[in-house]
């Protein structure tokens, strides 16, 4: 196992960069940051992430929700007010939008959660350490 | 000089703020403390003797409790916008702000969601607000504005919550290998065990940018549907579809103002100079310029919108507003919302933080009284002669509304000293940014 730490972002890009150039498989690279580098992500061809599938799953179950209770509110004590029809869908897409934006927020917190295993008892543990610098950690290289 | 050395200075003068109250703090403390237990005392005889202790009479059964309510959640608008839209935008100035500017908003919802609950008079009855299924069928009427109000501001608290949150996580851990023993733990539980790596980052920078995404439409949305509680209604000076941005463009004046008045003595007395610069207060100085702009062009529309629609109540409810009993709170709010910002055309202007200061709180008097005018004007001079009427608030509602000021400062003494108050990893990417942008490593 290896471990490199740099001060500034561009040696560690620079450095990272060359790894990966050089045939280290992405797999075997772990890296911590102080802060987040998009680039690092793109060096190793990581893809987006799944937190987007929350988010979506969150929203449309929010934009189903709304509606649904709203609806089976007004049908199971129909009650006509004014002449107005008895699902009134303007007032009724305006909770439907409200829970949109509430539950896609919790479930991509949600999915964060999960993604990044966090709460991580790793993490909480009294000597977890946290970077103040950029570290790469190279692993398992005894086969090269 | 590296970006990350450049960023442990943020990080050792945000977190040394953490650990030193000074006398000012306490004094702050005090006084907002007991400001807050006077808003509860003053609750408590509500709930006892009932809301006959206040002003309201008929016509006018809306008054100052529904005025500190939209106050403050106007005053929860700019915390968004500059937290979720200017992220959006990559405006650089919001490093400086976001978090105190987040803070405020989750404090803002919570003591604006206590007016409602102050003016139901019997309180423990408020969760028949809530859309729950009970024998006798009887849901809320989700045709009145009033649930989708209740839907608006939790969805609104809950959004910034977890924004205020998740924005802050990376942030605890710091904080947590800064302060030792069971300090140092809390800060750890809070922070989930975040330890920064590549994999916590791709996921949280996801996080972050959809939240910001979902936050982004509340700014406009919240305000719009606190403005239909008054224009879905048929009262003269109400029932107006410019209400929705109206309401929006003030909240978002009276939020960036209440940023200012927060940020500037936080800034002095938590020695945070060197990381909250007068270019970043410049670009809030031309949001509360291009806000107040707006809020001047309703306040011209409005006046023509009675004048040239086809409603003779609607004229006479604007010529009570400015020549009838109110006039002085009218002209106030004229004054302070739309011409005293008219400084900030002054470059000078918008880098004095002593006239940003006394603007600040200019601004949120004007757009105080603004809110009490468009209410209680036009609910005491509607349709019929017969029922007009005035109201002034008793010593009840005004205490209220001084403790609602003592509860927020409360909050935000408190955050002051609990929290990292400028967001530490971003500025520090912040700095990175630059520092790569001129050339240096």
């Amino acid at each position: 196992m290896t471990r490199l730490e740099f001060d500034g972002r561009e040696e560690f890009l620079a450095r990272l960069r060359a790894l990966v150039e050089a045939g280290t498989p992405p797999e075997r690279i772990r890296l911590q940051m102080p802060f987040e580098v998009a680039e690092a992500a793109e060096i190793l061809g990581e893809r987006p992430g799944a937190v987007r599938f929350f988010a979506l799953a969150g929203a449309l179950a929010g934009f189903g929700t709304g509606l649904a209770l709203t609806i089976y509110s007004v049908v199971s004590f129909p009650l006509r007010v004014g002449g107005k029809p008895i699902v009134s869908l303007p007032p009724f897409l305006l909770i439907g939008y409200l829970l949109t934006i509430l539950f896609g927020s919790l479930g991509a917190f949600a999915g964060f959660l999960l993604l990044a295993r966090m709460p991580s008892p790793r993490g909480l543990a009294a000597d977890a350490e946290l970077a103040d610098r950029f570290v790469i950690v190279v692993e398992g290289e005894e086969g090269r | 000089m590296t970006g990350t050395r450049v960023g442990s200075e943020v990080e050792r003068d945000v977190l040394g703020a953490i650990r030193r109250p000074g006398w000012r703090w306490l004094l702050g403390l005090a006084v907002s403390g007991l400001l807050a237990v006077l808003l509860h005392v003053l609750w408590g005889a509500l709930i006892v003797r009932g809301l006959g202790l206040t002003g309201l009479n008929n016509p006018v059964g809306w008054a100052v409790l529904i005025t500190n309510f939209v106050f403050w959640v106007g005053i929860a608008h700019s915390g968004t916008l500059i937290s979720a839209v200017l992220f959006l935008f990559r405006a650089r100035f919001r490093t400086s702000f976001n978090r105190s500017a987040e803070a405020m908003t989750v404090f803002a919802i919570l003591v604006a969601g206590m007016f409602p609950l102050i003016h139901l008079g019997r309180v423990w009855v408020f969760y028949f607000l809530l859309p729950y299924p009970i024998e006798r069928l009887i849901w809320p009427n989700f045709r009145s504005p009033l649930p989708w109000d209740v839907f608006a501001v939790t969805t609104y608290l809950i959004v910034s919550v977890v924004f205020f949150y998740v924005g802050m996580i990376p942030d605890l851990a710091l904080a947590r290998r800064h302060l030792p023993g069971l300090r140092g733990r809390i800060y750890a539980v809070l922070s989930l065990g975040w330890q920064g790596t590549g994999e916590q980052w791709r996921h949280y920078a996801r996080l972050y940018l959809f939240l910001a995404a979902f936050a982004t439409p509340l700014v406009a949305s919240v305000h719009s549907i606190v403005s239909w509680d008054f224009a879905v209604s048929i009262v003269p000076g109400w029932h107006t579809t410019i209400f929705a941005p109206y309401f929006v463009a003030g909240a978002i004046l009276s939020g960036t103002a209440m940023v200012l008045t927060l940020s500037i003595p936080m800034r002095r007395w938590l020695g945070l100079e060197a990381h909250m610069p007068i270019d970043h207060y410049e670009g809030i100085a031309k949001i509360l310029l291009f806000t107040s702009l707006l809020v001047g062009y309703t306040y011209v529309v409005e006046q023509g919108l009675s004048l040239y629609g086809p409603s003779p109540f609607e004229r006479d409810q604007y010529a009570f507003r400015a020549f009838g009993p109110y006039r002085g709170l009218f002209w106030l709010m004229v004054v302070c919302n739309a011409i005293l910002p008219l400084t900030l055309f002054l470059r000078r202007a918008r880098r004095s933080l002593p006239w940003l200061f006394v603007l600040g709180i200019l601004v949120n008097v004007g757009m105080w009284t603004e809110r009490f005018v468009l209410i209680v004007a036009s609910l005491s001079h509607d349709f019929d002669p017969y029922a007009w009427g005035t109201y002034s608030p008793t010593r009840y509602e005004i205490g209220i509304t001084a403790g609602s000021f003592g509860l927020f400062f409360l909050f935000f003494l408190l955050f002051s000293r609990l929290l990292p108050v400028i967001a530490i990893t971003e500025s520090k990417q912040a700095l990175a940014d630059r520092a790569g942008e001129e050339g240096t490593p």
